[in-house]
């Protein structure tokens, strides 16, 4: 488990890094917390000819709110310092309540954010959650270009972005939080830091009137990319959220949303099973803490909660 | 143990939990393992391994590996010339009639044929790790690939692909054993239970993978081996045969290891064969780390057996009978010969009275991974299938699960208990010792089974169903031959005692230093152990079976007590007293009741390898001995393991509330040990039980060679383990003690599956656990599928 | 590893069997399909470059048309293999006229083997059925693009 020659640079600036990529674009590949990118070369793999480490580059990591309320995350923030980060607490609970559940300890204190973004790992939590709570991420190019990407579409495929392999994904921005609105993350993992089994994040908005505003659900481990359930999320729209109209939604999501795929761990059918379950889960927890009830749990290392 | 076997006076350290003399070393890094020899100069090997699990080896192109920079050599088969061959059979067959044994042992590298995936078909050896293997990846291997063996049955019927061509089907072995009249039992019986039961395969998954580095001395003619074997000495032997060389000139040095669990055994890896030939022949040191995929593959596992079991039983739930009919994956090959299978056919019996029993296995060639074993050893199995039957037969017949076997004991004037079948041991199963129905109605009391009929304890948070489950078994531990041990006492005071057994982790260096301790009087601090290096010592076997305390243990009482005699001998000579006046304690000989008259042992030492003036005649100088001890027959450890398990119904995942083991090894040495060696037993056990399985698909390929989906238990998922110890001495050794290395992993998945059934009878009615591992997914399945037979009823 | 379903073409069955069989058509379907030649009248070569993610390798493919019953059914033998492993196995394809389009009905079954197989697991399905999906789209746009340009 030795991994094939490569060549390795540690540039001190983002538009030097840039360059290289632009430069060198189809051997090169950027290496954040190298969590997941050098195990794969250690198998052999993946054998990109030239590693440009990023961890040296000042201004790509940090966590700030930005002046609409939501958040801002720099791509190369550590996973264990959001984790631990009381800004993304109390502007993004969601994204606080999943992180825990990103691999293990060990792996959070070098993983990034923007890396596991960029990763793309359809098993993998932050994806999902960016796509529940609408994340925008900004990628740069040499020459001072930047641009926008919607979490809707970063994610085309298996491991794949949106990303050209000459951009950095350098910036992630959550958008506020409407009011009443509540959140939930419900994984099923056989051992903590393990790739989930299935797992589902959902935020929900309830109006005034006790009827749900707004409902997104997003899961992973059931797709080749983070899934949107919009066939469950349309039960729930208009509708006062009883837990026979939650039950009914996650029913629509295990039947009409996910064709999960089955593998040694997990067949097919089981994890539709899952989808219900713990899509029932999460929004009966997410509905719980929307409207005026504020205030959640902290996160769980099993999905419990009924 | 005897009064007059210890230091009159001193402190006993046998039997308290004693600080381990190896911690210091290996919690500050300067333990020595493979990995960190390194002589200068040192080449680095890489395997070249199949990627097929069966097929024809049509060719083999080592040209561009060869030319690769920095590569010194790239061989094939066909380069060992003479050298190859295939290896030992490490394990002859019992003497057991009518036993049909075909041994096909494994080769040093592949030659006409794979047989498995990660079988070595070529060695790639070059300046750096990082260039053997990207020069193995230039070695073109052309194979034909052919239907694989991968299914037990399906091996054995008429027409089936077969793993070695010049036998007539994949039966490696066919052994029936029986004892009274399986025949009338089932006549009388009231109820007969039939059941087919599975145990799958899994991986020994140490934290350190094999190594081995090789270093020949061409101008002295010897051959420095280190290698992460459990039986240095017989690999010495075999390897110095091979190599063409007096064994004298052949030293193997196991130094530290980090877990051994059997696949370390002395298997002759092909690895471990081509590695020193390869220093030979290039004169210079060769040095080959299995890295963490190579060992999914290349390094033996253990487990699968599929029992077709039946039981008779009384109406009152008394066993009139057991019949076992069972196949046993031994894999691509069989050096280890019937071990495992002959342990699950005579563990199946375990603490109960059988009077008829009728047992038969045929063990199966596969394509796959060699089985060797990996602790436990077969043992596992029938525990598993006699635990599941007395659970359904409590079941149909109404009665308590504790009660009936209770009511199947053997009771404590029982002993010595002939069970009429011969073990791994060549010798008939005879329980030397136990009483087993006080360490039940212990775990019985302990972990509340009495309580557990009351509906609130059976609810866990938010929904969740808790079970319970309690089972027995009999391990016997501490087979022959035998082992030896040399204890010298140094000249500044210092204890060494020397044994040839490997150690990977068992707190030997504590444990035989207590032992030697006791004998001499002096503190276990002060007593340096040298396991693993047949240079020091080159009598023995290794380290397995349970084996290393009841064997190697005794031996080492045996050479200490010679010391002793000796520096009793020559302390009353000094001091002028009779012999019996002399007390040894504190590192000192002295007369007794009178402390300020005596002698350091260290002194003692000196004056018994005197530089000037006669010696009596006859007499051996130092304080010096060597001692051996080979048992008659194994001594009989038991136990009983209760779990409380907690269930998401819907989800099925399963955690593990508490878990308690009372167990029996007969004297304790070191408490502190033992709990660890139950609790690392246990973890491994409940990776058996719903973690650690090894998937292979239909083409005999592993599909899940990772830690990324194989799944060790973590720390997360293994709760603390309660214990509770009886001391039933063995009568069969002067320490009275009995094997505890494997015993925490045997009983788990009964244990487990027992709970399973338990916590969720009230959803999934008539639910049967008939296969281990288990994983939440196959749970959700086999409930399902019970409330589908039950009506479909909702939870 | 197995893989069955079914994809509806806008276009004529003897269409879409003449495409499935014309080794530049499926070149330009195989996602990564680098090349792809006809050796004789029912066995191809070629190789293909699969990268998922920082996963990626070039294979050597081989595919031989066995049982062939123009247009409604044939199946393939195939062998692929790389430095990431091999695949082999067989895949029957049938064609059935509907709502003046074809439908097609597939299954393959792959005995995958070598690091892959050890290793991805957790991808092989997946990557698998996003592939064929992806492959079959590409394939019903160039039987568009030909049809229509005839």
């Amino acid at each position: 488990m030795k991994p094939p020659p490569f060549e390795y640079v540690v540039p001190d600036t983002l538009e030097e890094a840039l360059e290289i990529l632009a430069e060198r674009r189809s051997e090169a590949k950027p290496l954040a917390g190298g969590q997941s990118l050098v195990p794969t070369m250690n198998f052999r793999l993946s054998e990109p000819g030239l590693l440009v480490d990023l961890r040296r580059i000042e201004n790509l990591a940090g966590i700030r709110g930005t002046e609409d309320g939501g958040l801002e995350i720099g791509a190369m923030t550590l996973q264990a310092d959001a984790e631990r980060s009381p800004l993304v607490a109390e502007r993004t609970p969601l994204l606080a309540e999943a992180l825990p559940w990103v691999a293990h300890a060990q792996i959070r204190n070098r993983g990034t954010v923007g890396g596991s973004l960029a990763h793309a790992d359809p098993a993998a939590e932050l994806p999902a959650v960016a796509l529940a709570l609408g994340a925008r991420v900004e990628t740069c190019r040499a020459g001072g270009r930047s641009r926008w990407i919607d979490a809707e579409t970063l994610w085309p495929g298996m491991f794949a972005t949106a990303i050209e392999p000459e951009e950095l994904l350098t910036r992630i921005r959550f958008p506020p939080a409407a009011p009443g609105s509540g959140f939930a993350f419900r994984e099923l993992a056989r051992r903590s830091g393990d790739f989930a089994l299935v797992g589902v994040a959902a935020v929900v908005r309830l109006d005034e009137d006790g009827r749900c505003g707004m409902a997104r659900i997003t899961l992973l481990s059931v797709a080749d990319r983070p899934l949107v359930a919009n066939e469950g999320a349309k039960v729930l729209i208009g509708r006062i959220p009883t837990p026979a109209v939650i039950v009914e939604a996650a029913r629509a999501v295990a039947a009409r949303d996910v064709d999960p795929p089955s593998d040694i761990h997990a067949s097919a059918a089981y994890r539709r099973h899952l989808c219900q379950t713990l899509t029932r889960r999460a929004l009966t927890a997410a509905f719980d803490r929307g409207g005026d009830r504020p205030g959640h749990a902290g996160p769980r290392w099993r999905a419990g909660g009924w | 143990m005897s009064g007059d076997d210890r230091a009159d006076g001193g402190a006993r350290s046998v039997g308290r939990d004693v600080p381990r003399n190896e911690d210091r070393l290996l919690l500050t890094g300067r333990a020595l393992f493979v990995d960190d020899v390194e002589p200068t100069g040192t080449l680095h090997a890489a395997f070249v391994r199949s990627d097929w699990a069966h097929g024809r080896l049509r060719g083999v192109d080592v040209t561009a590996a060869r030319a690769h920079p920095g590569v010194v050599a790239a061989w094939t088969a066909e380069d060992l010339g003479d050298y190859w061959a295939p290896g030992p059979l490490l394990v002859s067959p019992p003497p057991i009639e009518r036993l049909e044994f075909h041994a096909r042992t494994q080769v040093p590298l592949a030659k006409d044929k794979v047989r498995h995936v990660g079988e070595p078909i070529a060695v790639v050896i070059a300046e750096s790790r990082y260039l053997a293997e990207d020069a193995a990846a230039l070695v073109e291997v052309d194979v034909d690939p052919l239907p694989a063996v991968v299914d037990l049955e399906a091996g054995l019927e008429p027409g089936a692909p077969l793993v070695h061509d010049d036998l007539e089907s994949n039966l490696s072995a066919r052994v029936v054993q029986e004892r009274g009249d399986w025949e009338a039992a089932r006549a009388q019986a009231d109820l007969l239970l039939a059941r087919r039961l599975r145990y799958d395969r899994g991986a020994a998954a140490a934290i350190e993978n094999r190594g081995i580095v090789a270093e020949w001395d061409a101008r002295a003619g010897e051959m420095t081996i280190w290698d992460t074997t459990q039986a240095p000495i017989p690999i010495r032997n075999g390897l110095a045969r091979m190599l063409g060389l007096s064994e004298g000139r052949v030293r193997v040095v196991a130094p530290f290891i980090g877990g051994g669990f059997g696949p370390k055994i002395m298997m002759f890896y092909p690895e471990e064969v081509v590695i020193p030939w390869a220093a030979m022949t290039l004169g210079r040191p060769v040095k080959w780390i299995e890295d963490r995929r190579e060992n999914f593959f290349a390094t033996t596992q253990e487990r699968l057996q599929i029992h077709d079991a039946e039981i008779a039983l009384s109406a009152d739930g008394r066993i009139l009978g057991v019949k076992d009919r069972f196949l046993h994956d031994v894999g691509a090959y069989d050096p280890y010969g019937l071990t495992v299978p002959i342990n699950s056919q005579c563990t199946l019996l375990g603490p109960y009275d059988v009077p008829a029993y009728h047992s038969e296995f045929l063990a199966v060639f596969t394509n796959k991974t060699i089985v060797s074993p990996v602790r436990g050893a077969g043992r596992q199995h029938g525990v598993f299938v006699m635990e599941r039957l007395l659970d359904l037969a409590a079941r149909e017949l109404g009665i308590d699960r504790v009660e009936i076997r209770r009511r199947n004991f053997l009771p404590p004037d029982a002993f010595p208990h002939d069970n009429n079948v011969i073990y791994q041991d060549f010798a008939p199963l005879v329980y030397d010792s136990g009483n087993y129905r006080p360490a039940l109605e212990k775990a019985v009391e302990r972990i509340g089974w009495k309580e557990w009929r009351r509906p609130e304890m059976r609810r866990g948070e938010g929904g969740r169903r808790r079970g319970i489950g309690i089972v027995n078994y009999v391990e016997g531990t501490g087979i022959g031959p035998y082992e030896g041990a040399r204890v010298t006492v140094e000249t500044g005071g210092r204890v060494r005692v020397v044994t040839g057994v490997g150690t990977q982790g068992q707190g030997h260096f504590t444990s035989f230093a207590q032992i030697a301790a006791d004998a001499l009087g002096v503190d276990p601090a002060d007593v340096d152990v040298v396991t693993g290096d047949t240079r020091e010592f080159h009598w023995g076997t290794g380290t397995f079976a349970s084996r290393s305390m009841v064997v190697a243990g005794n031996a080492v009482h045996a050479a200490a007590s010679k010391v002793r005699e000796k520096a009793v001998e020559r302390a009353a000579a000094e001091l002028g007293v009779e012999e019996e006046a002399i007390e040894l304690a504190d590192g000192r000989a002295f007369v007794r009741g009178e402390p300020a008259c005596g002698i350091g042992l260290g002194e003692l030492a000196v004056k018994a390898n005197p530089l000037r003036g006669a010696v009596r005649g006859g007499s051996e100088p130092g304080l010096e001995a060597s001692g051996y001890f080979g048992p008659e027959r194994g001594a009989t450890a038991s136990g009983v393991h209760a779990c409380v398990v907690e269930v998401d119904t819907e989800t099925m995942d399963v955690e593990i509330v508490r878990y308690l083991v009372v167990h029996d090894c007969g004297r304790i040495v070191n408490p502190a040990i033992v709990e660890g060696q139950i609790q690392g037993g246990v973890a491994m056990g409940i990776g058996n039980a719903f973690y650690e399985m090894l998937v292979h698909d239909e083409s005999g390929q592993l599909l899940n060679a990772s830690f990324m989906d194989y799944l060790l238990p973590t720390a997360d998922v293994v709760p603390r383990i309660e214990t509770a110890h009886f001391e039933t001495p063995s009568p069969l050794n002067p320490l009275g003690v009995k094997g505890v290395g494997e015993a925490g992993a045997i009983p788990v998945a009964a244990a487990f599956a027992q709970a399973l059934e338990d916590a969720l009878a009230p959803i999934a009615p008539g639910l049967e656990i008939r296969e281990i591992p288990l994983k939440p997914s196959r749970l959700w399945e086999l409930v399902e599928a019970a409330r589908a037979r039950a009506g479909g009823e909702a939870p | 590893m197995r893989l069955e379903g079914e994809f509806t073409f806008h276009a004529p069955r003897e269409a879409v069997w003449e495409a499935l069989l014309d080794p530049a058509v499926i070149a330009q379907a195989i996602p990564g399909a680098e090349r792809l030649d006809r050796v004789d009248e029912d066995r191809y070569e070629g190789t293909m470059k699969v990268g998922v993610g920082p996963v990626s390798g070039r294979y050597e493919l081989r595919v031989r048309i066995e049982e062939k019953e123009p247009p409604e059914r044939y199946s393939m033998r195939i062998d692929g293999k790389g430095a990431l492993g091999h695949a082999s196995g067989t895949a029957e394809v049938e064609l059935a006229d509907e709502d003046g389009g074809t439908r097609m009905t597939y299954v393959s079954d792959l005995a995958i083997g070598g690091r892959i197989a050890g290793v991805g697991q957790r991808m092989l399905d997946t990557v698998a059925r996003s592939m064929t999906q992806r492959g079959l789209e590409s394939l019903e746009r160039e039987i568009e693009r030909r049809t229509s340009g005839s």
